[in-house]
């Protein structure tokens, strides 16, 4: 959704709104994008209430996307609360005959099916111990149930990357960072790529997997990122260049 | 000044017998400065859980539990009103969804001038006839007859009234004096939401650097 927003500028800058603060009218001339379309779509941090009005649920920025009229507020949050279709690493931490128990931060623990995976049959089953690392995917989430995942691509059916998890290590951040983490405009990832290789996967729940050829380089690719969240592009590469010094 | 430390913790896993079917369960915990809590930190959590309860739209979160704990660090007097100013900024950090946010302030009259101050001290709070504690939301509740005349009764507007959330008054008080304290604590509670917004906004800006560069 990112890539294709277009920000809600007025001239003083993007929008910033409060729980409460009530969607522009009609008369204020931004909800006027598509006339074709007059439905609105309401992403998250956005609530319609009984009297008709549309109110901000959230503190954050309000975004708007030009194609299908839709409205949204990026906020951020530690707590992960899970939504179809995004990607997130999560740790295993019970089993039983049809379905893995994963964590993955939200209020209870998640369902993986033991046949979700690439080329899975009843006589070949993967085999994932309690404490292993997982990157899957989103398949089901709703308020009222436990969320479930799938550790293949959907529409390809092959395993694209998720799957187990082996080596490497996990750190938690918030949720907004690993959004921007994902976006490719962001530097710090980049930055780190010309000094140290190493392997991501980045978990939309605010956890994210690093492995690389040696503790000391994940440790400080680890450091480098969680430091990386309130700096700008100036502050970010000093920031690496004093911790690849260090090494 | 009085200081206070506010945790967030949810939406989160909730003992099943604390389990609500189709709301989030509100656990409002108050530490003293000193001492075990007692009857007045029993009193201010429910005064926080009460006046929060149907501001949190709980029902995005069915059976899960949201654990605010509130810590006092330094007390002059209005404890009762940082408390709740600093939940509603930990509960807009942690990004739990609301129907609007709070602003407190409290109000003494004193006792010998007669005079409404604002945020007292604890030495104003011993020498004051009554006490006043309020809690406004930032929708201002002026009804439609009332917002026709605004423009051309600027007496209309003055005594326009946000919606109280939470009200405790301790003392002794006319009517004419406890309405003329919500007013007062009313404008002061706009400067409280207005902190609030920069709050929020510088925090924004700072995340985005990176994006925007």
């Amino acid at each position: 959704m990112a890539s294709i927003a277009a920000e809600q500028e007025t001239p003083a800058g993007p929008q910033i709104v409060l729980p409460g603060d009530l969607l522009p009218s009609s008369d204020s001339g931004l909800l006027d994008d598509a006339p074709a379309a007059p439905v609105i779509k309401l992403g998250p941090g956005l609530q319609p209430m009984d009297d008709d009005t549309i109110i901000a649920v959230k503190a954050g920025t309000l975004k708007h996307a030009a194609v299908g009229n839709r409205w949204w507020i990026e906020s951020n949050q530690r707590r992960y609360v899970a939504a179809p279709g995004e990607s997130v690493v999560g740790v295993v931490v019970g089993k039983t005959v049809d379905h893995y128990k994963i964590d993955i931060g939200t209020a209870q623990p998640a369902l993986l099916g033991v046949l979700a995976f690439e080329g899975a049959s009843k006589r070949n089953k993967p085999d994932i111990k309690i404490g292993a690392l997982v990157y899957c995917r989103v398949s089901l989430a709703n308020k009222d149930m436990e969320a479930e995942l799938e550790c293949f691509n959907p529409t390809t059916g092959k395993a694209d990357g998720y799957g187990e998890l082996k080596s490497g290590f996990v750190i938690k951040t918030s949720l907004g960072l690993a959004r921007r983490l994902l976006d490719p405009k962001t530097l710090i990832l980049r930055l780190l790529g010309q000094h140290v290789p190493f392997e991501t996967a980045i978990g939309m729940n605010g956890k994210i997997w690093i492995n690389s050829t040696s503790p000391k380089h994940t440790i400080l690719i680890c450091n480098a990122i969680k430091n990386s969240e309130y700096l700008n592009a100036q502050e970010c590469t000093t920031m690496v260049k004093s911790l690849i010094e260090r090494l | 000044g009085s200081s206070v430390l506010c945790s967030v913790v949810g939406p989160a896993e909730v003992k099943i017998r604390d389990e609500k079917l189709d709301k989030a369960t509100l656990d409002v915990v108050a530490r003293p400065l000193v001492g075990l809590p007692g009857v007045k930190d029993k009193a201010r959590e429910q005064a926080i859980r009460e006046t929060l309860e149907p501001l949190v739209l709980s029902g995005l979160h069915p059976r899960t539990g949201i654990q605010i704990v509130v810590q006092t660090m330094k007390d002059d007097g209005c404890v009762l009103s940082t408390a709740f100013n600093a939940t509603i900024l930990a509960l807009l950090d942690a990004g739990i969804p609301l129907k609007s946010i709070l602003g407190s302030v409290t109000c003494i009259i004193d006792s010998k001038t007669n005079q409404i101050l604002l945020d007292p001290t604890t030495e104003e709070l011993a020498l004051a006839k009554s006490t006043h504690v309020f809690v406004f939301d930032n929708k201002t509740s002026v009804s439609s007859t009332q917002q026709e005349n605004d423009n051309m009764d600027q007496d209309n507007a003055d005594s326009a009234l946000g919606a109280v959330l939470f009200s405790d008054s301790t003392g002794l008080f006319t009517e004419e004096e406890y309405f003329e304290c919500a007013q007062v604590c009313f404008k002061a509670t706009q400067a409280v939401h207005g902190f609030i917004r920069t709050a929020v906004q510088k925090k924004l800006e700072k995340e985005y650097q990176q994006i925007q560069a």
